[in-house]
């Protein structure tokens, strides 16, 4: 008899207790926003600035900036002081972004002494005279080192980036990043006016105050009295108010702003404060804690309390998938697009396909395999998403050639299925070596169905990503006139199907068995890993900088990983502690 | 079918070989996409896929500036496409029976058949080429832009110049090139597959000079460099042949004739004088002349507010083929190609300063192929694996 079957019906309230501690988890990331202050930080962050060819909510913008900049989406403010290190005086509170962007604008001086530019590299820590242990500086902090930083920043722009070293990149990261903060402070200047007439024709505020006497020099004159005119006074007003730190002032202002909005009938208003509060929901943080607490659960129920800790993983396991899918589903309203857009999203959508297909083996099983299996994979590409955000906004926007609902709609998201049914069946080969050769938890019986589970997942791998690749031949043809180019990115698609048609394969002629087949899965998760993030790594893509020297170290870690769990399920079946290979005989038992 | 036929067959249709020929081509696309860090894309695409045999230098998978030499012998995309064929084939003569179960399999193989047939056909017949229209411009040529060709013009007829062309893999042979429709002969001193050009001082003694011509106006020579990278999409191969033209066995000169002359806004020719005749000579993208000709009457740009990011482009062109009685506007924009007489027209590029369009010319008489193929093969996959699965479920239902 195998654990998993014993009779253990005690103890049938500790998956509810789970569940229902998951959903107040979940339940508090939904409580409303709040200023933290008397100013309507709220109201002003829903207003729209245009970014990158985005429009977006101030919010978004500040989060996102701020981000770049520091790594963080807050930072510890107090009276004139703001600071991101950790280890911080006291008296300073955790404060929205969206406040640290009204004092860079309206206090520039006080702003430029916060503490909240990251650097890292230590040669570039060298440069700046730093010999005690910090990671945050002030832009004050930089200006005195000018004219080091400045002949520094002038050589890497002269640099093309795939010549760059590691210094250099993080060099350059720096100088885009102190050019960032240069128009943060300018933010007067940005398209910050939306247009009355539904057109393209953002203002910014200068342009925006030309009265209706200088009709002569073109179209971008304004009359007072109109929409233009009143927003951007309205604005200013807010603006000044905060300068002045006169919260009633600024709370008019803002609230003029939004009855102005609402009175033109400006289109995406309430997209602004949905994404807002989005951001402040932040779903993925929370769905990545539910994962940690599901693989827990899961990897606890092998050791003992199967029946209730595997219903409990499973319970919390959908509640991650809900949120997860919430996540998702508001990214792709909010961007008016199909999930996938960019790298980002791919790591976010192969996370939900993973632990969506987890979900599924799981209530089939009920073994804790599925949701241990969901869970690190939800949780892994949820941090690999996090680290791609580190680079700005999450929704850009795409170049023309992508520029097309109905492809990225079925090749994008049909190939990032197939990327998470791949990897999941390699995490289930994980979990078959490990396990097997670690513990003595894996029966005969269950080393069978996880093979089973395995080669299902591998089938339906190999279906998305044959379907995915093949659609992307199509649109190629569609806009190229070639259905196949052998490109670098078309390749890795192409890889994927081969490796899974190779152990489907290999499993039909009988050439591997049941580790045969989960070390080849894992296998798969080193192909899947190159197709995805590889391919992109060869050329050093033009928005990867930044992130490429850290994802090529990671994805070496991840390969040794993966080839090191392979040699591990190679070793003779003697060191296997699970009896993985040895049938029951059930017949002797009855004799 | 007879027993010591089977025999045959039975190890050429084995499982076993399918599975060794999968983890061929694996490695074979792995090593294919590595060396367009170094190669261009179509080189990589000649060497690699549509080859017999490669040898895969082992410096493709390291870092560059290791210098590891060595090669793996290995056998090129067509025998493992090929094999890959005669096995699948092999096997369903063999084994297969026909049977329902076995429907999607069967289904399948065949859209995978016809993928590879779809593939080959590509590389047999299909080709590709650019057509570059200035706003206004009317243009009844495109040109491959993998390959140049020497043309030398004879201006001295006012109604229309006679043009002689040189093809690449003459130049690239080198030596004498005597024709008698050449009004002079050429020695090809020197030809780069791509080319630097640079300033004369800092041009290496023993490298060809040119003492006529553009290159002696400019004050520039040339040397060889590496073709351009598959990886790096905005590169292209810049070549370069060093001329000398010879008038009866008389060194008339030494001439640079380069790409790069040519694709300038003011193409710069190179002035012969033979004979008491102007000729011109210039490297150009080989030409291949059209019955129609394409007029382009607008070229758009979008981009996203505020930014230069590409939202999209799209050309309107007049399309004027007075043999086949046509004479319409057509738009061209992302996605959205025109067809025309076996040849699509896709919106590729633009020039500088949006005063031109770049359009992609392709005729591919197998198109259609791999449309069938996957649609096949898509329609076997769901019959397979959703007959796999419903049998599954239906197990775990009845225990």
């Amino acid at each position: 008899m195998t654990e998993a079957t014993k009779p253990s019906g005690g103890k049938p309230w500790l998956p509810i207790v789970i569940l229902v501690l998951g959903i107040l988890y979940l339940g508090s990331a939904f409580r409303p926003q709040s200023n933290g202050t008397e100013f309507d930080l709220v109201g002003f962050g829903r207003l729209p600035v245009i970014d990158q060819g985005r429009v977006k909510p101030l919010d978004t913008y500040a989060r996102t900036s701020l981000m770049v900049l520091s790594n963080k989406q807050t930072l510890f403010m107090g009276e004139g002081v703001a600071t991101s290190e950790r280890k911080h005086p006291e008296g300073l509170e955790k404060t929205a972004a969206i406040n640290w962007l009204l004092d860079v604008v309206t206090r520039p001086e006080q702003a430029r002494q916060y503490t909240m530019m990251r650097v890292d590299h230590p040669d570039i820590l060298g440069l700046l005279g730093v010999q005690e242990e910090r990671q945050y500086f002030s832009i004050a902090e930089m200006v005195e080192n000018a004219e080091v930083l400045g002949a520094q920043f002038d050589m890497v722009q002269q640099t093309a980036t795939s010549e760059m070293t590691g210094y250099q990149r993080q060099v350059l990261k720096l100088s885009n990043g102190f050019s960032l903060y240069v128009s943060l402070e300018g933010l007067m200047g940005w398209l910050v006016v939306p247009p009355s007439d539904g057109s393209e024709n953002w203002l910014t505020l200068q342009a925006a105050s030309h009265a209706g006497h200088d009709h002569a020099s073109g179209d971008h004159t304004t009359p007072a009295g109109t929409f233009e005119y009143d927003y951007q006074v309205a604005l200013r007003s807010a603006f000044d108010a905060y300068a002045l730190n006169d919260p009633t002032r600024f709370n008019a202002a803002v609230a003029s702003c939004t009855s102005l909005l609402e009175t033109t009938g400006y289109p995406t208003l309430g997209k602004h404060s949905f994404e807002s509060y989005f951001n402040h929901v932040a779903p993925f943080v929370r769905t990545m804690a539910l994962y940690v607490l599901v693989f827990v659960l899961a990897a606890f129920s092998w050791l003992g309390m199967s029946r209730p800790l595997a219903r409990a993983a499973l319970w919390v396991l959908i509640l991650a998938v809900i949120m997860h899918t919430f996540g998702l589903t508001a990214r792709t309203w909010v961007q008016g697009r199909p999930p996938v857009t960019n790298l980002y999203s791919s790591a976010i959508f192969v996370g939900w396909g993973a632990s969506l297909l987890g979900m599924f083996l799981e209530r089939m099983f009920r073994s804790g395999i599925g949701a241990a299996t969901a869970a690190s994979m939800g949780f892994l590409t949820l941090l690999v998403a996090h680290h791609l955000s580190l680079s700005g906004d999450t929704m850009t926007m795409m170049q023309a050639v992508l520029d097309t609902n109905f492809w990225l709609a079925t090749h994008v998201t049909v190939i990032t299925l197939g990327y998470s049914a791949t990897y999941l069946a390699g995490f289930l080969g994980i979990i078959f070596i490990l396990r097997g050769v670690l513990t003595k938890s894996v029966s005969f019986d269950e080393g069978k169905n996880l093979s089973r589970m395995i080669y299902g997942i591998v089938a339906f791998a190999t279906l998305f990503s044959f379907v995915g690749t093949i659609l992307g031949g199509i649109w190629a043809d569609q806009s190229w006139g070639r259905f196949w180019g052998w490109d670098p990115k078309e390749n890795g698609a192409l890889l994927i199907v081969l490796w899974n048609a190779l152990v489907l394969h290999a499993r039909w002629g009988g050439l591997v068995r049941q580790r045969g087949i989960a070390s080849l899965a894992v296998a798969g998760n080193i192909i899947t890993s190159w197709s995805w993030f590889g391919t992109n790594m060869l050329g050093v893509g033009l928005h990867a900088y930044g992130f490429i020297d850290s994802a090529v170290f990671w994805m070496a870690v991840f390969v040794t990983s993966q080839l090191a769990i392979i040699g591990i399920g190679s070793l003779p079946m003697r060191f296997w502690r699970s009896p993985v290979f040895e049938k029951p005989r059930r017949e002797a038992t009855t004799v | 079918m007879t027993d010591p036929f089977r025999k045959i067959l039975k190890p050429i249709a084995s499982v076993r070989l399918t599975v060794w020929l999968l983890a061929l081509s694996i490695f074979l696309v792995f090593a294919g996409t590595w060396a367009q860090i170094d190669m261009g894309i179509w080189s990589t695409l000649k060497t690699y896929f549509r080859s017999f045999f490669v040898m895969i230098p082992l410096q493709i998978f390291l870092p560059r500036d290791w210098n590891v030499p060595g090669a793996i012998p290995y056998p090129g995309g067509f025998v493992i496409g090929g094999l890959l064929m005669v096995n699948l084939l092999a096997a369903h003569a063999t084994r297969f029976k026909f049977s329902k179960a076995r429907t999607g399999i069967l289904l399948i193989h065949l859209g995978l058949i016809l993928l590879l047939l779809g593939e080959v056909t590509t590389a047999m017949l299909a080709n590709e080429a650019n057509m570059t229209i200035d706003e206004g411009q009317t243009v009844n040529f495109t040109e491959d832009i993998r390959t140049v060709e020497l043309a030398v013009i004879d201006p001295s007829d006012p109604e229309s110049d006679r043009v002689v062309v040189i093809p690449a893999r003459i130049l690239e042979k080198g030596g004498l090139i005597q024709d008698r429709r050449l009004p002079f002969e050429i020695q090809v001193e020197a030809y780069y597959k791509n080319a630097h050009l640079l300033d004369r001082k800092n041009v290496p003694s023993n490298v060809v000079m040119a003492d006529r011509g553009t290159a002696v106006q400019f004050a520039v020579g040339a040397v060889s460099r590496p073709e351009a990278s598959g990886v790096k999409q905005n590169q292209s191969n810049m070549p370069v042949a060093m001329v000398s033209v010879l008038d009866r066995g008389q060194k008339v000169g030494t001439w640079m004739t380069a790409l790069y002359f040519s694709l300038i806004d003011q193409p710069e020719f190179e002035r012969v004088e033979v004979g008491g005749e102007t000729y011109w000579m210039t490297l150009r993208h080989k030409r291949n002349y059209k019955s129609y000709a394409m007029k382009l009457i607008d070229f758009r740009h979008d981009r996203y507010i505020g930014t230069n990011t590409p939202k999209n482009y799209s050309s309107q062109i007049q399309l004027v083929d007075p043999a086949h009685n046509e004479n319409r506007e057509a738009l061209i924009y992302m996605n959205n190609p025109l067809r025309y007489r076996g040849e699509t027209f896709y919106q590729a590029s633009f020039k500088s300063g949006d005063t031109g369009t770049i359009l992609q010319v392709v005729r591919n008489p197998g198109w259609l192929l791999p449309y069938i193929a996957c649609t096949v093969g898509a329609i076997g996959m769901l019959l397979h694996f959703g007959l796999s699965l419903s049998k599954f479920l239906k197990k775990r239902t009845a225990r």
